[in-house]
């Protein structure tokens, strides 16, 4: 019960469908402070050239690299769980970007000459650096477009993971083959470049077209639902908007010079915290399977006990007779084997296995009953007469303890859908528990008092009252537990059968304090117009 | 088996459990009483014969075992024989230990419930007569005098009559008079007899 109500309240999936927390809102928005602040403090020096740091560019792309393909891995388990297309299209975006790093960094004008690759020309690394900035923006657009599809159609497992070895390959295929094409094709490119460090007038379109995909994004994301995935997600484009504005704007597209490093470096420490949040919300993730499946367990455990206590208490039951009948049968031939067999003595012996056959019948037709699902069983019927029919059936033992009934029933009563029998025995267990409860009572009153009563609701409140010793406050729950019982000889099942039976039957089962000693026990059930909507549902 | 007028009690909640092992028990010609609880056993039974105690331990209001304790802390040794819906170990250790019989779980067979009965009334019977017998010696022995419970006493860690004499300060025809009253009111034939007795005696006395 606890578990599946944790559930409810928790999403599955707290990186994409829960909102974020304050604290994650207040993290998301200082770092986009700092940014800021930092983009200002840089920028009067955003055109200071930093010569010979070349050298730098590979330790970059490299720590770049890392840090995307993480992300995308990242992504991707968490689609092969939620096979949301959007997640696969972000994935991808990840992995495409990390990915043209590399061509990036390899084709940057004067880091790898001295490795003895060939120059590819001026144009290739503006050419790569273009579609990396532009397809990144595009994938995210793809993201926040598909989140409304939700969930896509449940696939099997294999056709998850063909899908994500098919995207990795496809994109690894589209990456190689753009960078061959554009490493082999340097003249027809468009002139990004006019040398080495400065970019020529065609560059700017470049930034001004990746400036509006992130503004859309944004837009985008800002409407989407509010998830803590989406929520960094725009962080990481008001990053990358951030760094674009630093490296083409500020820095006049200055490779090299203090505004281009500085847009990078701040670039790829906030994506570092991105991926940071993202970790830690995979761990959460990971801690809440973990509690949930420790919680089934627990379930579990709890219906094995159930069942344990179940079966002890049904081979007491017909235990009972069983040996009844056994000792009978020995001594009806004990009798008869006698030197002059006692004819009256052995029939009555017999006529006591009858007695016990059938009782012990009846436990088994009982307990049948009891956990027989099928709705056929229910029928309409007045709980007024069935806690009448239990009042005249205890009557020797109320009269025998000398205790006094109330009884207030509700005259017109309607009728309720339900097993008699179940139903029988849960008022049966009530009146004696009552009726034991007050077995220690002396110097007042010994009363049971037995209501029925109609609701607002439509639906019927039965109550059994006595005027014994009442229930310890740290007991009122747990006498609903299997095998807790304060009787000393008290299987401690009754109660928790009451309840099962009751909430089967789409009612409700508690105790309360009654005023001035003793203990109150109702229970709810729907009249019958209610609650054939209910055996309907809960029918199989 | 019914030469005595020995009473097997059964204690069981059940009515035709309590039935059944009241036939059983009355097929072999053992008298047979049955009670619902063992307050109804406490208020109707204060019968001096040799019994022994046939008990459920699940009962409504004190269990079978508590009422064995009770029982024993009373010092009513009656012998028990528990039988039990659902035998767990503690519980028949625990039962075992504070005297019972036998344990019986049901269903049991019932040549082991007569046998249990058979021998718990046979202890009963030995202990009745062990008690009788203490008592008749106890009679004896206060019907003697002052002088001879002492002589008897001496006699009886082996002393020489002239020893005796010595320590009561008494001659030894005196302590030899006293003597021979001793072995007559004791009903001693000779003198290990004797010994015997004050043994019993000492050892019974001793106990509060």
């Amino acid at each position: 019960m606890k578990a599946s109500s944790d559930a409810r309240e928790e999403h599955p999936f707290p990186l994409t469908m829960s909102a974020p927390s304050r604290d994650q809102q207040r993290l998301a928005a200082s770092v986009l402070v700092i940014l800021v602040v930092a983009l200002l403090i840089t920028a009067p020096f955003a055109r200071i050239p930093l010569k010979n740091t070349e050298v730098l560019v590979p330790a970059y792309a490299a720590a770049v690299f890392v840090n995307e393909l993480i992300t995308a891995a990242l992504l991707l388990a968490l689609y092969s769980v939620q096979r949301s297309r959007a997640l696969l299209a972000l994935s991808i975006g990840y992995l495409f970007s990390g990915m043209m790093v590399l061509p990036w960094a390899l084709t940057f004008p004067g880091v790898f000459t001295s490795l003895g690759l060939p120059d590819t020309g001026l144009q290739s690394t503006a050419a790569i650096a273009t579609l990396r900035r532009l397809g990144f923006p595009i994938f995210v657009l793809a993201y926040a477009l598909l989140q409304d599809s939700g969930p896509s159609v449940r696939s099997s497992y294999g056709s998850v993971r063909s899908s994500i070895l098919g995207s990795v390959a496809g994109v690894v295929a589209i990456g190689c083959a753009l960078t061959w094409l554009i490493v082999t094709s340097d003249d027809v490119l468009p002139r990004f470049m006019k040398d080495a460090r400065n970019v020529a007038p065609v560059w700017q379109y470049v930034p001004g077209i990746a400036v509006s995909l992130y503004l859309v994004g944004l837009v985008l994301l800002w409407t989407r639902s509010r998830s803590v995935l989406n929520l960094w997600l725009m962080v990481v484009l008001c990053t990358l908007l951030v760094e674009i504005i630093m490296l083409s704007y500020l820095s006049g597209g200055l490779r090299l010079s203090v505004g281009w490093w500085a847009g990078r470096l701040y670039g790829f420490i906030s994506a570092s915290i991105v991926l940071l949040v993202l970790l830690s919300e995979m761990t959460t993730l990971y801690a809440r399977i973990v509690r949930s499946v420790s919680a089934e367990r627990r379930a579990r455990e709890a219906r094995l006990m159930a069942m344990e206590a179940l079966s002890a208490s049904i081979a007491h039951e017909v235990n009972q007779p069983l040996a009844s009948m056994v000792t009978n049968a020995d001594a009806g031939l004990r009798w008869l084997g006698r030197q002059s067999p006692n004819v009256d003595e052995a029939s009555m012996a017999l006529q006591r296995i009858v007695h016990d056959g059938h009782r012990a019948g009846k436990v088994i037709e009982g307990i049948r009953t009891m956990f027989k699902k099928s709705a056929q069983e229910r029928v309409p019927l007045n709980l007024n007469l069935l806690i009448s029919d239990e009042l005249s059936r205890s009557q020797s033992e109320i009269q025998l303890r000398r205790i006094s009934i109330q009884v207030a029933l509700h005259e017109q009563l309607p009728l309720v859908t339900g097993s008699s029998v179940q139903l029988q025995q849960v008022i049966s267990n009530l009146v004696l528990n009552a009726i034991d409860a007050m077995s220690g009572v002396t110097g007042r009153d010994r009363v049971l008092c037995i209501k029925s009563a109609l609701q607002d609701s439509g639906s019927i409140l039965v109550s059994v009252e006595d005027s014994g010793t009442g229930i310890a406050p740290n007991y009122k729950e747990r006498i609903f537990e299997p095998f807790f019982t304060t009787k000393p000889d008290g299987m401690g099942m009754g109660l928790m059968f009451c309840r099962s039976i009751i909430e089967a039957h789409g009612g409700r089962l508690w105790t309360m304090d009654k005023e001035p000693q003793g203990a109150i026990f109702q229970f709810t059930l729907p009249s019958a117009g209610d609650a054939i909507s209910i055996t309907a549902e809960t029918a199989p | 088996m019914s030469t005595d007028q020995s009473i097997v009690f059964i204690i069981d909640d059940d009515p035709f459990v309590r039935a059944s092992i009241e036939s059983l028990l009355r097929s072999v010609g053992y008298t047979v009483r049955p009670f619902a609880s063992t307050q109804e056993f406490m208020l109707n039974e204060r019968l001096d014969a040799p019994s022994c105690l046939v008990l459920d331990v699940r009962l409504p209001g004190r269990s079978g075992l508590e009422f064995q304790r009770e029982l024993n802390e009373s010092d009513i040794r009656r012998p028990i024989v528990f039988i039990t819906g659902h035998g767990d170990v503690p519980m028949s250790v625990t039962a075992m230990k504070a005297g019972a019989i036998e344990f019986l779980t049901k269903p049991f067979r019932d040549q082991d419930l007569l046998d249990a009965v058979h021998r718990g009334l046979e202890m009963d019977r030995g202990r009745r007569a062990e008690a009788a017998m203490l008592a008749e010696l106890r009679k004896r022995f206060h019907a003697m005098t002052p002088r001879e419970r002492e002589v008897m006493a001496l006699v009886a860690t082996g002393r020489l009559n002239k020893q005796i004499a010595a320590q009561l300060d008494l001659s030894e025809i005196t302590v030899k008079v006293h003597r021979s009253h001793v072995m007559r009111k004791m009903d001693a034939k000779s003198l290990p007899d004797l010994v015997r007795f004050a043994d019993r005696l000492a050892i019974n006395t001793k106990k509060p």
